[in-house]
């Protein structure tokens, strides 16, 4: 950023001067103006003798400066590496980019998260895979780009690059990272915020357009989002149940959503979308849109709304010295249009696997969900304001004739400053549960019935649990061991490397790096 | 199953829309200052009362507050973030109009503390921020370079004066001792001052303006500061010095000319000090001087108390740390502070984002408001809180929230 002690160019210096501004000597001879005034002189030197009795330093000077003059050092190439420690991103400026982009009301956001991450135990097979996601984050504020209050223009792009762990060791429902997806580059969002102001300039409403992804909004945590497990971000019921997933990382739907503050504390928010993220129901949904750019509208509609209270709010007053435990809540549920297929029967009510059955399975127009979310601050230290216990909880359910998950939920908790000046540090003990629905535990069932001799596990639920500790390096660079361990992966499946046994218990290790560039 | 599943969700539902209505876990620490007949708690005005139907009358200036407007901005095209001093213009001059709020930005782009170069100018009648000054990153009279504090005054005649306490790497292991930067109304700087009494000035100044003399009170709180990783092994923190002290400088504006130091005189010392690797270093922020000028209120975030400084303009010698007015209660690391109109003091905290109100000639804490609720910190608004200044009219107060770069204003 800077080197100490460069030269910045010509400055002039002003003469010192005595604090009343007059020179007292010239050519080395007491000026007449000095002579006269020595009598005012003198006690005002014995003043400052008495200040210096006090305070022995000599008072501050003042230095003129010709402003014109100055100039900015040159960073150079390497400019970055000043201040490297504290600075908010590796590459700092970016040489000169992100000063340029601030000109236009614009800031970009560069994230690197790479990790390792092995299964010591279980799963189909053991071993370790390097897996990473690059996200992109262009951000416009239109007040500060052309003057136009309260807009805010978003685009995002990923570059996902390494080997899923999940689908090749683990064969988990709650797969093991949040950055699991398919390599590629891809656009993820692309929309417009405004919020709109009362006569007070006071905003409670904003309406939100573009291709979303719901994850950054809805059903959020913001305690169990420090975990790695893909589950503390998007939760198992959406994520298996809604036709390609749902509208959340990697993918996005078209719609739009609004966002009304009633009054402060109580925040509701309701979005129409795009029933699917991907053009086609069949096949990897991420494949169908292997760049972010299909935008579809060929399908039904995801309806979502959700209600949160938070304490404290903005006006709160407080009347008691007792310490603040802050806490947010909601509440929400979602509906899709689309049509669902029955987990276990077929239009004639037969069970799909009686060999008599047509194979077309049950249709179900539409399918919905209901969810709760709590995060709560549970204790704080006195000594070190910094220091806090967090409790969180999610939990959602859905009807189980047509969804492979009817309940999930997690719940942990997060120690912030766990150990002393580690303020920035987050431990966390968290865990996860998710149910596979009697429908499909029913089919497991009625395959075993008419085929006996075929190896039908009935599944039931997943459970896995995870401590992770993230470590501050520097404000750019965290580090974040993690360990998780799984009971009963993929709610008792078969373990397709040995034919007629369930997969075993996977005991999963890693590290992930977060860098902002 | 489905009955298990159905009466546990309904379980989730109850659990949720319940607790919010439970009382508040008391602190588990009873030595904290913060629980009732705690020999640290401050008196607290109607602590026992409930918010509706209680004492006739209104007690101060926080209840009448409804509204927190976001009006602006305070990242200039350069991506200075992290505003720090908030002022209001007393006079038209240059670009200023009177009225005015001006804003000083702390940090880079790069978001280093001590390396902010910027100062905004937000003006209410067209509602627009607008770039003041932009000074270089080095001015050689001020070594390490520039990163402008909660330190801002302008004066009557029109010039504005501004603390700088830079940094290289963003921590106090490279800081510089900092200067008084002088600029005229245009955002030109004209002169700088630095000496050995001057050494990170921090806190909002008091000042008192006479039109060509004026007298300003400044902290400075970088004496002997290491970086943030030296650590008293005792506890496991920064060590924390009692070098700190109170400034007063007594100024000549001679027409036309900038204003001329004629005098100094360190009114108060020896109030804590540390370097932090978040938060650079904490130190005495919030200066206010009362109405009749014979008392000068300094927040201590370290010692969470208000101190007062009797005599300042006049005394010859230092205080040192004063009196206590206010400790502990609901403070939390106080920093800037304001007087309202009738006579209380207004401090907000830098470790949550509570403004609080209290009565300076009892030291009663009257009560506090959450102007800085977000809970992606924690505590909610943790770190977000500087500068605070009253409206021209005294109904409000403006300040700056550093988690979104945004000058506010709460109104009633």
């Amino acid at each position: 950023m800077r080197n100490e002690g460069e030269n910045v160019g010509k400055i002039r210096m002003g003469h010192w001067t005595p604090h009343w501004g007059m020179p007292l000597f010239k050519d080395g001879v007491m000026t007449e103006w000095s002579k006269k005034r020595w009598t005012v002189f003198l006690p005002v030197f014995c003043f400052w003798i008495g200040l210096g009795a006090t305070f022995g330093a000599p008072p501050p000077i003042s230095i003129p400066v010709d402003y014109t003059s100055l100039t900015n050092p040159s960073e150079g190439v390497f400019g970055f590496m000043d201040g490297i420690n504290r600075s908010s991103y590796l590459f700092g400026d970016l040489w000169g980019l992100r000063t340029f982009l601030s000109r236009y009301g614009m800031t970009l956001s560069l994230q690197e998260t790479s990790e390792c991450l092995g299964n010591a135990t279980g799963g189909i097979q053991q071993g370790a895979t390097y897996d990473g996601l690059t996200q992109g984050v262009l951000q416009m504020d239109t007040s500060r780009a052309f003057g136009l209050r309260g807009g805010l223009l978003n685009v995002s792009g990923l570059f996902i690059h390494g080997v899923n762990l999940s689908p090749g060791n683990l064969d988990v429902l709650q797969t093991a990272s949040g950055i699991e997806a398919d390599d590629g580059v891809r656009f993820w969002e692309i929309w417009y915020d405004q919020k709109f102001f009362d006569s007070y300039g006071v905003s409670r409403f904003d309406i939100k357009l573009g291709q979303q992804s719901l994850d950054q909004e809805f059903m959020d945590s913001i305690n169990a989002a420090y975990f790695v497990n893909t589950m503390f971000g998007w939760p198992m019921v959406p994520s298996a149940d809604l036709p390609g997933g749902g509208p959340a990382y990697p993918l996005s739907a078209l719609g739009a959503r609004l966002q009304w503050k009633p009054v402060d504390g109580i925040n509701i928010l309701g979005g129409v979308y795009n029933g699917s993220p991907a053009p086609t129901s069949a096949g990897d949904p991420q494949q169908a849109d292997p760049h972010g750019l299909s935008f579809p509208l060929n399908g039904g509609l995801l309806a979502i709304a959700e209600i949160q209270y938070s304490y404290p709010s903005l006006g709160d007053m407080v009347y008691s010295s007792t310490p603040a435990l802050s806490g947010t809540y909601r509440l929400g549920f979602w509906y899709n249009t689309e049509n669902f297929a029955d987990e276990r029967y077929d239009d004639q009510g037969l069970s799909q696997a009686n060999p008599a059955s047509d194979g077309n399975p049950l249709n179900h127009s539409g399918d919905y969900s209901i969810y709760g979310v709590a995060d709560q601050m549970i204790w704080r230290s006195a000594k070190d304001p910094n220091r806090t216990l967090s409790f969180f909880a999610r939990a959602m359910w859905a009807p189980e004739d047509r969804n492979l998950i009817d309940f999930s939920v997690n719940a942990g908790f997060v120690l912030k400053d766990p150990f002393t000046y580690r303020t920035d540090d987050v431990f966390g003990l968290a865990m996860g549960y998710a149910h596979v629905s009697p429908a499909v535990a029913g089919l497991a069932s009625d395959t075993a019935f008419y085929d006996p001799g075929a190896f039908s596990p009935q599944p039931s639920g997943e459970t896995f649990v995870e401590a992770t500790y993230q470590y501050f390096v520097f404000p750019w660079f965290q580090l974040q061991p993690d360990v998780q361990y799984f009971f009963n992966p993929g709610g008792g499946v078969e373990n397709p490397n040995s034919p007629g046994q369930l997969i075993n218990n996977e005991l999963v290790l890693g590290t992930r790096a977060i860098l902002q560039l | 199953m489905k009955n298990q599943q159905t009466t546990l969700m309904f379980l989730m539902a109850a659990v949720l829309l319940t607790v919010p209505a439970l009382p508040a876990t008391p602190s588990s620490n009873s030595n904290d200052g913060y629980g009732p007949g705690n020999p640290a708690s401050p008196p607290l005005a109607g602590a026992q009362s409930t918010p509706s139907g209680q004492d006739k009358g209104r007690k101060g200036l926080l209840e009448t507050i409804h509204r927190h407007v976001t009006l602006a901005s305070t990242i200039p095209d350069n991506g200075d973030v992290n505003p720090y001093a908030v002022i209001i213009a007393p006079v038209s001059a240059g670009t200023i109009e009177k009225g005015d709020v001006l804003v000083t930005n702390f940090n880079a782009i790069s978001n280093l503390q001590g390396t902010g170069t910027s100062i905004m100018d937000y003006r209410p009648s067209t509602k627009k921020m607008a770039l003041f000054a932009q000074l270089p990153k080095k001015v050689p009279q001020c070594p390490v370079g520039v990163g402008l504090t909660t330190a801002l005054a302008m004066l009557k005649s029109g010039w504005v004066i501004v603390g700088s306490a830079p940094s290289a790497d963003g921590t106090t292991a490279t800081k510089g001792d900092g200067c008084l930067l002088v600029l005229d109304s245009q955002g030109h700087l004209v002169s700088v001052w630095n000496g050995p009494t001057i050494n990170v000035p921090w806190g909002d100044m008091a000042v008192i303006d006479n039109g060509d003399t004026a007298t300003l009170f400044i902290s400075m709180a970088g004496f002997d500061v290491p970086g943030p990783g030296v650590v008293d092994p005792k506890t496991g923190y920064p060590p924390v010095l009692h070098k700190s002290t109170v400034l007063r400088l007594k100024l000549s504006i001679p027409e036309g000319k900038p204003p001329v130091l004629v005098d100094q005189t360190v009114i108060g010392s020896g109030f804590s000090q540390r370097a932090d690797k978040d938060n650079f270093l904490f130190g005495p922020t919030g200066l206010v001087l009362s109405p009749d000028q014979k008392t000068l209120y300094v927040t201590d975030g370290l010692d969470n108390l208000i101190a007062a400084i009797d005599d300042p303009v006049d005394r010859a010698d230092s205080a040192g740390t004063g009196r206590v007015v206010t400790q502990n209660g609901q403070l939390a690391w106080p920093l800037a502070m304001v007087m309202t109109p009738e006579g209380h003091l207004l401090v907000c905290n830098g470790k949550d984002g509570k403004a609080v109100e209290v009565d300076p000639a009892t030291g009663t804490q009257i009560y506090a408001q959450w102007i800085d609720p977000d809970q992606a910190q924690t505590p909610p608004g943790n770190g977000d809180l500087f500068g605070l200044a009253m409206t021209p009219d005294g109904t409000g107060f403006y300040y700056v929230q550093d988690d979104t770069n945004t000058l506010m204003e709460a109104i009633p």
